[in-house]
């Protein structure tokens, strides 16, 4: 076959235009890889919301090598909105009790802080939910993370398709971010846990309420693009009442008697939802977010205490997550 | 209010920032009193410097050039200055170009067909919080309030009415089951959503003359009952407002504001601001072009 120079000019050009069509396809969407070699997650059972919650968690704190002396710690609660009966928002006794150990291990500063999501009126979801009683008793900062000043944030991925976003100066210079969830199914993505809960740093002031810009963008992606741009350092995940079903308002409460901790909000996000009785891997962003954010795999994750073990009945959630479920 | 306006003219939102936010320096100038005090000209002399090239306002000084929902407030608050005429034009022409997204027949035909985990009519459509999403209750509330205080709707502004007509639509549409309303989902997958305080009180700030509707009626008697246990500044100053327009009885909610404790001290200058035209409700009312 003799192959024509005009042939050949068609088929480097045809050839040039696949590739740059398709390229970006496998090329990674993320810029930086943040996952560390072992990722360590650690059980706690509690039966209930009590004083002595302190005692455990500081117990459990201990299981892991944390430095905040001299730190700003920022504790992120999932603060969504009140409705009364609903287990929506992360106990405001498990905050308390987190504020309490970081400052006994020396931090400078603990601030705790949220943009709900829902109630453009932060001040009446604190007074509902029991947090700003708490709050000024033990003289914690709150910062309205919705109206916070705004600093623009180029994006460390771009799953989602943008460069940058407007995010909260409180947050970006936190030395040590804490995501605080609720253990929660969620309509819109499956699960609400330590990774989801990072959505709630986009401030409404400048994306509305909700954040409506994210559904767009989609919501999988956005999560990993706000969990790519900003390091979580730790998690404490509220489990002890957790949410079944149409959560993240709506759904049934659903007692599950834990709190986890972790170094690594992949591994977080893997164990809860195992609590939970779905197949990690199968939640978008925790299998996407394994590739860069944290360990999924149970070989790369210490579990120290209790191994998660799957409910007898999992969690309920919409239909359109029902192949969440473990096999 | 005062003490704390930057030297640029503007509010921050929160008492310890110095970075502007439109929505805030909107309320303020709204606040400040009589048309000639100097903290009010130094807001709207600040308000003029800061409109978008493209007509709109930006939720804060620095933002990028795209515009959101704060340009309604801007087009309220520049009211009554006759050098601002010019740039209120401008911001009225960009909410006339500016739509939820599910006006758009695509969209329209998702949400009827494939996407109905939300409940809601795509056919009635208003204003969204940023271009490119879909509309919600508080930026088109404040959209028909803005849109409404425009003396004519001739030339380039005779969308108005039917803009209007359409963001009421919207709005009836968007209440909650039992009355009310909140960001704008009042039923999610079966299951009814709670009313928040202030974006009923916003909605009914925009419905003052749908006072016979039924979801209007509704939403004033939830409102009315849920304020009297209000102990949050911005909803309990959002109710008042709202029900002063509907000629409810606010006298026990005014004295119920004003004796929250730290009110002044309010880090939140956002909130400080409103509650500074609840305590001046006829004057605020009419700024916001709500007739009594």
């Amino acid at each position: 076959m003799i192959l024509s120079r005009r042939n050949f000019l068609v088929g480097s050009a045809a050839l040039a235009a696949g590739a740059s069509v398709s390229v970006p396809l496998f090329l990674p969407k993320y810029h930086l890889v943040r996952r560390a070699k072992r990722s360590r997650v650690a059980i706690l059972n509690v039966e209930r919301y009590s004083q002595g919650i302190d005692q455990v968690l500081a117990s459990g704190l201990r299981l892991f090598p944390i430095d905040v002396q001299d730190k700003t710690v920022v504790l992120k609660p999932n603060l969504v909105d009140y409705i009364p009966g609903n287990a929506i928002n992360t106990h405001p006794i498990l905050v308390l009790a987190a504020a309490e150990s970081f400052r006994r291990m020396g931090a400078k500063c603990v601030i705790v802080a949220e943009g709900p999501g829902h109630q453009r009126d932060t001040e009446l979801v604190l007074s509902q939910s029991g947090y700003r009683e708490s709050l000024r008793e033990e003289e914690i900062r709150f910062v309205d993370l919705n109206r916070d000043e705004l600093v623009r944030t180029q994006l460390c991925a771009s799953f989602m398709g943008m460069k940058s976003l407007w995010l909260p100066r409180t947050v970006l210079e936190a030395d040590f971010l804490v995501s605080m969830p609720k253990i929660k199914a969620h309509h819109w993505a499956g699960v609400t846990l330590s990774m989801k809960n990072m959505l709630g740093v986009v401030p409404g002031s400048r994306y509305g309420w909700p954040k409506n810009i994210l559904h767009w963008k989609g919501i999988q992606e956005s999560i990993l693009d706000v969990c790519a741009t900003i390091p979580v350092h730790f998690v404490i995940a509220d489990g002890i009442v957790a949410m079944e079903g149409n959560g993240p308002l709506n759904g049934t409460a659903r007692t599950l008697g834990k709190i986890v901790l972790a170094d690594d909000p992949v591994a977080a996000d893997t164990t809860c939802a195992r609590l939970m009785g779905f197949e990690p891997d199968r939640v978008v962003h925790i299998r996407e977010g394994a590739k860069f954010l944290g360990n999924l795999s149970p070989v790369l994750i210490d579990q120290v205490g209790e191994i998660p073990q799957p409910p007898m009945t999992p969690f309920q959630v919409v239909p359109e997550f029902g192949h969440l479920y473990a096999l | 209010m005062s003490r704390r306006q930057l030297p640029s003219g503007g509010w921050a939102a929160l008492r310890w920032s110095a970075q502007a936010s439109l929505e805030t320096t909107c309320l303020g100038a709204l606040a400040t009193g009589s048309e000639d005090s100097d903290a009010r000209r130094r807001a709207q002399d600040f308000l003029l410097r800061v409109q978008n090239p493209n007509g709109s306002w930006p939720a804060f000084f620095g933002d990028d050039h795209d515009g959101v929902w704060v340009t309604s407030l801007a087009v309220i608050a520049l009211r009554d200055v006759v050098r601002a005429i010019p740039a209120r034009l401008r911001g009225t022409g960009w909410l006339l170009e500016c739509v939820g997204r599910e006006s758009n027949w695509l969209w329209k035909w998702k949400f009827r067909t494939v996407d109905r985990r939300v409940r809601f009519d795509p056919d009635k459509f208003g204003w969204p919080w940023i271009p490119d999403t879909v509309s919600w209750v508080v930026p088109t509330a404040f959209a028909i309030l803005a849109l409404s205080q425009l003396p004519c709707s001739c030339g380039s502004l005779e969308g108005i009415p039917i803009r209007i007509d359409h963001g009421i639509e919207m709005l009836i549409d968007r209440a909650c089951p039992g009355g009310g309303w909140n960001s704008g989902n009042g039923v999610v997958y079966g299951s009814a959503l709670a009313p928040h305080p202030d974006d009923t009180a916003v909605a009914l700030l925009a419905l003052g003359n749908r006072t016979q509707d039924p979801v209007v009626q509704a939403s004033v008697e939830w409102l009315e009952h849920t304020a009297v246990a209000l102990t949050a500044p911005w909803s309990l100053a959002w109710a008042i407002l709202a029900l002063a327009a509907h000629g409810r009885a606010i006298e026990s909610l005014i004295s119920s504001l004003f004796a929250l404790p730290d009110l002044s001290r309010n880090d939140d200058t956002c909130t400080l601001a409103l509650v500074c035209l609840a305590a001046d409700h006829c004057r605020a009312l009419a700024a916001l072009g709500v007739n009594l």
